[in-house]
């Protein structure tokens, strides 16, 4: 022990505090970019791939031999990419609210410690959330990016992707916590997984038009979470803007504030005990 | 800080039943206690991590988890179990709680060295926390306590585990931030721990508090001075008038206010596994919490 280098009286010396929410909830989403820059390559590109994967297979491969109009007046190149851009932010903030959220949770106890500063509960999760957020962004656009280099022909309204991308990624890190407050062994969130998160992906128009078959498919398909950020996208691909845009948009703003709201009831009552 | 009438139900279970306490400020306060006593979920209440069941609770004349801000702005918390930032170095973690408790970056980064140097940590500055000793984390765990200069710290159970080179540094440790004003509640079932650093002791049991006062005058209210202590006796002397005999399984001990006495007695055992003491709180712990077990 040193106690030289600490100056008598200057340990206990009042320190100024900012416990504004602003410097809270930056300091939450900051502790997860630090922790995610320094495994960048390892965590972000399993999930890009996984992305281009599929829109290699199916937009460029299959869809090349099977599909030379595309769905919904879009080239089917561009069709799956205006899709696959939102799944990927679903993608990447779901997965960091459910096992990312777990691990600390139950192994690392992380939000015991956070319980012990002044940080609200409410303001450790939606630091958490923003950081979520921030990843649907920058995925949306990578992979608008790289699609584009393959073929895919956006517009000028594309320039909003990433706000696609940040709301898409709040509401599915909301989704996720929500998840994460009932599981009580990690194992129990494959059925959660394979069970929801794969068949929302397919099936919100990711690939190919859910809508226009049956009238109650049409509504179904519309109440997914995902389904409105891909109908989002695609209106800005298209650059024509309908009725259902705008319901789009409520229903993904309306999603985003419901589950923001259990996900902070039920995370405050799990972490509180 | 003012606790009356304070509990913490868990559906049956009464972790905390009905306690009352005040603790000034710059005092140290022990609480003592079995494991599953209540300490720390007494703890938890203060800090805001539970919230209570019934009774009072105030801190620095505040409300717990009504103004949880505000408390814990001058509250720092050493946990019982290691819950430090895996994903990060040790630098990074002081850091990065720093930031949550609320420091600029380059107050955060200043309070982040010069703790890790007054803990001897600094070489360990770049370590990830998996590759530190069980001492280390504990030091590192108090470090992270004292970024924001809280005015009242709590331990809960800062010590189990720890080697004696390790335990005395920490005590050490405490005892100067005592020294330079700050209010400490601690938890331990170290009865040595309690008697070096604590102004006064609560010994608890089964949610209660059943005893308290100064580590000293607790010994000399509720015992004799001196013990002896000895295992495997085949016969046991004859009692002697000054001499209380109390035999708990295979140990006897006899306890009187005259050290000759004793010494007389110690001489005539035929066993050496016998010991002549002064009472501490371990006898006092033992008198009241019982010599069985309480899970």
């Amino acid at each position: 022990m040193n106690e030289s280098s600490v100056p008598p009286g200057e340990l206990c010396a009042p320190l100024p505090l900012r416990t504004g929410r602003c410097w809270s909830l930056f300091g939450v989403w900051y502790r997860h970019v630090r922790v995610y820059r320094k495994t960048l390559l390892a965590n972000a590109t399993p999930p890009v791939l996984e992305s281009l994967y599929f829109f290699a297979a199916v937009a460029i491969g299959l869809g090349s031999y099977l599909l030379k109009t595309g769905f919904d007046g879009l080239p089917y190149v561009t069709y799956v990419a205006s899709g696959v851009l939102a799944g990927s932010a679903m993608m990447c903030a779901v997965f960091e609210t459910t096992y990312g959220t777990f691990v600390r949770l139950v192994y690392q106890r992380s939000y015991d410690a956070m319980l012990g500063t002044h940080l609200r509960i409410s303001e450790m999760f939606v630091g958490e959330m923003l950081f979520c957020a921030t990843k649907g962004a920058v995925f949306s656009t990578i992979v608008l990016l790289i699609t584009t280099l393959c073929g895919a022909r956006p517009t000028i309204w594309c320039l909003l992707v990433p706000l696609i991308g940040f709301v898409t990624g709040y509401l599915w890190a909301a989704v996720g916590l929500v998840v994460t407050s009932y599981v009580k062994t990690i194992n129990n969130f494959s059925f959660f997984t394979t069970g929801i998160i794969t068949p929302v992906f397919y099936f919100s128009g990711t690939f190919f038009p859910v809508r226009g078959h049956y009238a109650w498919l049409d509504v179904v398909a519309m109440l997914v979470p995902l389904t409105p950020s891909i109908e989002l996208s695609r209106a800005l691909f298209k650059a024509s803007f309908t009725p259902v845009t705008g319901i789009a948009l409520v229903l993904l703003l309306g999603y985003t504030a419901l589950f923001h709201w259990l996900a902070l009831r039920r995370m405050t009552a799990r972490v509180l005990r | 800080m003012l606790a009356r009438g304070l509990a913490k139900h868990f559906r049956d279970v009464r972790a905390v039943d009905g306690v009352d306490f005040a603790v000034a400020p710059n005092e140290c306060v022990g609480f003592l206690g079995p494991n599953g006593a209540g300490k720390t979920t007494l703890m938890r209440l203060i800090y805001s991590a539970l919230r209570k069941t019934a009774g009072e609770l105030s801190v620095f004349g505040l409300t717990p988890m009504q103004q949880r801000k505000q408390i814990n702005a001058g509250v720092g918390v050493v946990f019982q179990e290691n819950n430090l930032d895996e994903d990060l170095n040790a630098a990074e973690c002081l850091l990065i709680h720093a930031l949550y408790c609320g420091l600029s970056f380059r107050t955060a980064r200043r309070r982040a060295a010069e703790l890790l140097e007054w803990m001897a940590l600094s070489p360990k500055a770049r370590s990830t926390i998996r590759t530190l000793s069980g001492g280390m984390v504990r030091r590192l765990m108090i470090a992270r306590a004292l970024l924001h200069s809280p005015r009242l710290l709590i331990l809960d159970e800062p010590t189990t585990g720890l080697d004696p080179q390790v335990r005395h540094t920490i005590w050490a440790a405490l005892r100067e931030l005592k020294r330079q004003g700050m209010t400490i509640l601690l938890t331990t079932h170290y009865m040595e721990e309690a008697q070096q650093l604590s102004d006064r002791v609560l010994i608890m049991d089964r949610g209660r508090i059943i005893l308290s006062g100064p580590p000293n005058e607790l010994i000399g209210q509720h015992l004799e001075r001196y013990v002896l202590q000895a295992s495997g006796l085949t016969e046991v002397p004859a009692a002697t008038d000054g001499i209380r005999h109390e035999r708990a399984g295979d140990a006897d001990c006899f306890y009187s206010n005259a050290e000759p006495l004793l010494q007389a007695l110690y001489d005539r055992l035929p066993t050496r596994s016998a010991v002549l003491r002064h009472a501490n709180l371990e006898d006092v712990f033992l008198k009241f919490t019982g010599r069985g077990l309480h899970e």
